[in-house]
């Protein structure tokens, strides 16, 4: 094999199944006719990486190939062999960066990784003992037949090796025992019975590397005294069957079994057992009994097998990972191997990396390697922009552990505090996963299995799965939480063995971590994942808070038809123009195309069909106000988003609505605090125009306060009062300085009003913008408009931990703005009159280790920057004194009210009250979300109805169903479907922003608009 | 409806007889048997429990715990489907729901004319190149609906 060049073409079953036989034998034919004769073609085991496979690997030059097909064997032989030059259109594309990389050990998957369990894996021939001999194979078994069987378990015991299978009890331990036992006939059992969902290394293993397996046996047999060995494997496994048969007769052939090992008197041999469909199986005692033509059903513990195992003869039962890393052990020594990983979790961790990670595959690295770089460098982040929720470890038997804990190391002690286990399998969950879901997919798989042994097993999984379902589809009871709980410790508690102890980990968890998710499916039939599909009749209109049929609408801009589109919109939600701007489209991140191509651009559409709508409002008859059908009257306090809502609504269902609004104007925040170059003041006055010829009234300059109370509406004649007057205090930092009557001094929403009502003009040459939100880039981006010449935004949190969003932040970026992370503000620098500067300390950390806002600060690396204007935006709070202090409005100990979530009724009877008021800052989208709940649960409230609120989706009408469905069926004729990713949004260009407040963001044209509308899928005519 | 081939009872008395004598002999016993007849009929259930010295009840408790032992005719090709948590999570229901409709089976089901058997498993281990199916000894990964249709055409041409 040396001196000459070696073309591996994986052979593992990933890569067969995609055609690598094909492939192997391509690569024969073109080679022999190209006479190569330096050049071997051979085939490998799993590299561990097979969804960029059929892989092929060139050596000595490291060079690897993805995606191979048999057209491509030319190509490799022709360029690569013959004339040097590697083929790189089957290198691998690193999804982070997009670039091609060309050598095995620089792409990220590999290079982050230390193989010592896989150590050959992919790199020698699988049926070649001599190719193993070469890697150092068998060395190990020479040199432990040199030592006592008792050092050998010292070596063992050194390293610090436990049990790969997920349990962790030390290897030594077993061995030690089953040395120590009386008999003669002792037993070494192989576990290969790898059933867990998503892990397939035992697979990949024995399918790469049989070799090192039969070594780590013959190893164990040789310290404690077996001379007979099994290995159980399942079924399904038939390749590596087929191979470990292999490598069996092999060994007996040069010696490494059978009578007398190299010279030795120690005699071993190994016999392959299959199993037959029982994931308890994997289980020790039932493995043993399965051996025996029992059935598979664990047994109580003691005795332990290394006691009384097979046949009642000591036996150890080790899995093929730990067995497969013996050898290496042996080979390096006990302390080389405890040198890597952590204190109290000794060596490498291998596991199968999947779910909603860009990289899929076999992953080996030191214990105590962080959660993050497992996901993020070996795993190449998370596709489709979206975010990471959680990392689900252990499979059937582990639990989700959220992302918040992204940094926690992944060892044995680290892992049980978090409720899971160290994992055959992590699984990379993100937003769009139900924890619900997930509960009742593992404990669906945790009943089948069950033995039936336990009975806390068998009938508790069963009542767990049978609650589990119920509350997926949308069912749930109230006590279902509490009753989830009681069977998830029961079942832990009373249960024999392994599969069932750990069983209900995932419905713990869950609940530990995702309650809240628990309660939104009970409670509000709400599936936040957009993954329950009971509940729901498309993904992005469950995930709109205000509920908008986003699909018929959707199909009505495909039609070109945006009076029906918009009046589709204002069936949930009255602001279309708005929202067309503005909203933060939670829908588009649930979009099933964005798991395809692109999301589709929700939003932008409703801008098209809106624009269109006012653009052409001459040509559309007045809407006729609605009649009132109701002889009571209701309150609104605020005109901001949640408020028109709720008005607009209650309207609509025949009521008299009267707004009170302390401003002049309508649109609340909108209109105060969005600056004029992302909403213009002419859009929302459109919608507020609109809203009023609907029959509602709005009193401007007519605040609720001590003045004019609640009580004193109430006394006027309103039935009921919804409040919903937002933040517009804005919150204070108590530093020297911070006074809005010094010359330049701000707060964040005096700024933006000032700056949208044309109050301030003039900000001088140097800004600073306090604040890392978006408010803080509002005024940033507000300062540059008005002339500033230099504007930083300097804020506590880095640059990953601004609460912005990030296409805020690039835009501001990309006109000129200077961000500066990790400023702690100390003082606002003046001279009693005018503003000069101000001064920060570094923040060293903004949150502690529980996540709360807690943040630390370097008082000695201290700076001062000089400014004309500072601008202080840190967030706002509500203006409580609408609130009378004495009276039966109650509140919590932490000064926020008492509020019913569902009906959004505070403590007094027939006062509600939404939106960030009550919920802190939120999103426009959750405001008129809650405006709309207000209007039913006060329609509710009014007619004596106590049913809770439901916010129920809605299927599109039967005439669009049936023009969509012939489009349908024309596309299911196609025979692959081609990505199409989605328009990208029109924008003002950089230089015509400066010294002015137009809009930046331009609106698709009508042919951009159409076309964009048939990329959807359509989920709602699915089932 | 064609009925299942006739079982050949002097090929089962050989088998039993191969494995009677060795040690823990009915797990290697019955699955020898349902390699060659495709399943374990129930008559022969007597047959392996008086040579091995068991209660047929004993026999049977074996050979039902066991999710990949049967005790019923199965078609000529064994469809399984991965259900497993990858499969899932990238479509696997769809694939199984397209191959329910196309062969009129749900899971666990022989045909009338015993050429399909329709199965899910767990996991087949290849979670990489989920949704996975196999058919037979032939195992397909990267499923989608289209290469269905290829895979069922190959079988039945």
């Amino acid at each position: 094999m040396k001196n000459r060049r070696t073309i591996f073409v994986c052979q593992g079953t990933g890569c067969q199944s995609g055609g690598s036989a094909d492939v192997y034998q391509a690569l024969q034919n073109e080679i022999s006719k190209l006479k190569l004769d330096d050049v071997k073609v051979d085939f490998s085991g799993c590299h561990g990486f097979c969804e960029q496979g059929p892989n092929v690997v060139v050596e000595p030059d490291g060079i690897f190939y993805t995606h191979v097909q048999a057209e491509d064997a030319k190509d490799i032989a022709e360029q690569h062999m013959k004339n040097g030059k590697p083929v790189e259109r089957l290198f691998y594309t690193d999804p982070a960066t997009g670039k091609p990389e060309a050598e095995y050990s620089k792409i990220n998957f590999y290079a982050k990784q230390q193989r010592i369990t896989m150590r050959n894996c992919g790199h020698i021939n699988p049926e070649s003992i001599d190719d193993s001999i070469e890697s150092g194979g068998y060395s190990a078994l020479g040199k432990a037949l040199k030592m006592t069987p008792q050092a050998v378990i010292n070596e063992m015991k050194k390293s610090g090796l436990a049990g790969r299978g997920g349990a962790g009890y030390p290897t030594y331990l077993k061995w030690q025992a089953c040395h120590d036992a009386d008999g003669d006939t002792k037993y070494v059992i192989c576990n290969a019975d790898e059933g867990d969902p998503g892990s397939y290394m035992d697979r990949s293993i024995l399918e790469a590397d049989p070799h090192a397996v039969v070594e780590g046996m013959a190893i164990a047999a040789y310290a404690m005294g077996a001379s007979q060995g099994y290995v159980f494997a399942r079924a399904e496994y038939q390749l590596a069957i087929a191979r470990l048969s292999i490598a069996i007769e092999q060994a007996k052939q040069k010696g490494f079994l059978g009578l007398n090992i190299q010279g030795s008197k120690f005699n071993f041999d190994i016999e392959i057992k299959e199993g037959a469909g029982a994931f308890v199986c994997g289980e020790e005692t039932a493995l043993i009994a399965s051996i025996e033509s029992k059935r598979g059903m664990p047994t109580a513990k003691p005795p332990y097998p290394s006691e009384s195992g097979l046949d009642g003869k000591p036996t150890i039962v080790n899995n093929v990972k730990t067995l497969a890393t013996v050898s290496a052990i042996i080979d390096q020594g006990g302390d080389w191997y405890a040198d890597i990983g952590t204190d109290d979790s000794k060596g490498t961790a291998v596991f199968a990396l999947s779910g909603k990670v860009a990289n899929s595959g076999l992953v080996e690295v030191p214990m105590g390697t962080p959660i993050s770089t497992i996901v993020n460098d070996i795993g190449g982040g998370i596709p489709h922009g979206r975010q990471l929720k959680a990392v689900h470890t252990g499979g059937p038997a582990g639990g989700p552990i959220p992302a918040r804990y992204a940094d926690t190391p992944i060892d044995y002690g680290a892992l049980k505090q978090l409720g899971s286990i160290i994992g055959p399998t992590v699984e990379v969950l993100d937003d769009n996963t139900c924890m619900v879901e997930l509960a009742r997919y593992f404990i669906s798989f945790n009943q089948t299995e069950s033995c039936g042994k336990c009975s806390a097993c068998r009938l508790g999984t069963r009542q767990m799965l049978a609650i589990l379902t119920r509350i997926t589809q949308g069912q749930g009871r109230e006590s279902d939480i509490d009753m989830l709980l009681d069977l998830a410790r029961t079942v832990s508690e009373t249960s024999l063995c392994g599969l069932g102890k750990s069983s209900p980990n995932v419905v713990l968890s869950t609940l530990k971590y995702f309650r809240a998710e628990y309660e939104a499916h009970i409670r509000e039939h709400k599936c936040n994942a957009a993954a329950c599909e009971a509940m729901m009749v498309a993904p992005c209109q469950h995930t709109c808070p205000t509920g908008i049929n986003i699909p018929k609408y959707i199909a009505h801009v495909a039609d070109g038809d945006y009076l029906a589109c918009v009046d589709t919109i204002r069936e949930r939600n009255p602001l279309p123009a708005i929202c067309g701007r503005v909203c933060n489209h939670p829908c588009e991140s649930r979009c099933k195309r964005g798991e395809l191509d692109e999301p589709l651009a929700i939003r932008q559409l409703k801008r098209w069909a809106a624009d269109e709508y006012f653009d052409n409002i001459d040509k559309i008859a007045d809407p006729e106000p609605f009649p009132v059908t109701s002889n009571k009257k209701v309150a609104v306090v605020g005109a901001g988003p949640s408020g028109l809502t709720c008005a607009y609504f209650l309207a609509k269902a025949g009521y008299a609505v009267t707004i009170f609004e302390a401003q002049a104007f309508g649109g609340g925040m909108l209109a105060a605090a969005i600056p004029e170059f992302r909403l213009p003041n002419s859009v929302i006055d459109k919608e507020v125009d609109y809203i009023r010829k609907c029959g509602v009234e709005i009193k401007f300059n007519t605040p609720i306060n001590a003045d004019y109370t609640i009580d004193d509406v109430k006394k006027d004649g309103y039935s009921a009062v919804y409040i919903a007057t937002g933040l517009p205090m804005s919150r204070k930092i108590n530093v020297p300085g911070e006074d809005e009557s010094i010359d330049g001094f701000y707060s964040g929403l005096t700024f933006l009003k000032g700056a949208n009502l044309g109050e301030i003009t003039d900000v001088g040459d140097r800004v600073i913008v306090i604040g890392g939100g978006n408010v803080a880039i509002d005024c940033a981006r507000a300062a540059i408009r008005l002339g500033a010449g230099h504007v930083q935004l300097s804020c506590l949190e880095s640059r990953e931990e601004m609460p912005a969003h990030d296409e805020e932040i690039e835009e501001a970026i990309a006109e000129g703005i200077a961000i500066d992370c990790s400023c702690g503000p100390k003082q606002v620098v003046n001279d009693g009159k005018k503003v000069k500067g101000m001064e920060f300390v570094r923040c060293t950390a903004v949150f502690n280790e529980e996540g709360r806002f807690a943040p630390t600060f370097d008082e000695d690396d201290k700076k001062i920057v000089e400014a004309d204007t500072v601008i202080l935006a840190v967030g706002q709070g509500p203006d409580m004194s609408i609130i009378p202090a004495e009276g039966d409005i109650e509140r919590q100990p932490n000064g926020r009210l008492v509020i019913d979530s569902n009906t959004l009724a505070l403590t007094q009877k027939g006062v509600f009250a939404g939106g960030d008021f009550v919920f802190g800052p939120a999103m426009a989208i959750d405001a008129i979300g809650a405006g709309r709940r207000a209007s039913i649960s006060i329609d509710k409230y009014l007619t004596g109805d106590k049913s809770p609120v439901v916010m129920q989706d809605t299927k599109a009408d039967v005439e669009i169903l049936e023009a969509k469905e012939e489009a349908e069926s024309d596309n299911e004729a196609d025979e692959e479907w081609v990505p199409e990713s989605r328009p990208e949004t029109p924008e003002l260009p950089l230089k015509d922003r400066v010294n002015n407040f137009n809009e930046t963001e331009l609106v698709f044209s009508e042919a951009q608009a159409l076309k964009e509308a048939t990329r959807c899928l359509r989920c709602d005519l699915e089932g | 409806m064609v009925n299942a081939p006739p079982v050949d009872i002097n090929q089962i008395k050989k088998i039993i007889n191969d494995y009677k004598d060795s040690q823990w002999p009915v797990m290697p016993m019955v699955e020898h048997i349902q390699d060659e007849i495709g399943y374990i009929p129930p008559q022969t259930i007597p047959m392996i429990a008086k040579a091995v010295g068991l209660f047929p009840s004993q026999v049977q408790s074996i050979v039902t715990f066991h999710d990949q032992l049967y005790t019923e005719p199965r078609g000529k090709n064994v469809v399984r489907v991965c259900r497993g948590t990858a499969c899932h999570v990238r479509g696997g229901k769809a694939i199984l729901k397209s191959i329910k409709g196309r062969l009129g089976l749900e899971d666990g089901q022989t045909s009338e004319d015993f050429e399909y058997t329709l199965e899910t498993v767990s996991c087949m281990g290849m979670c990489a190149v989920a949704p996975n199916m196999t058919v037979g000894k032939n195992i397909y990964g990267n499923m989608n609906l289209s290469k269905v249709d290829k895979v069922f055409k190959k079988s039945e041409g």
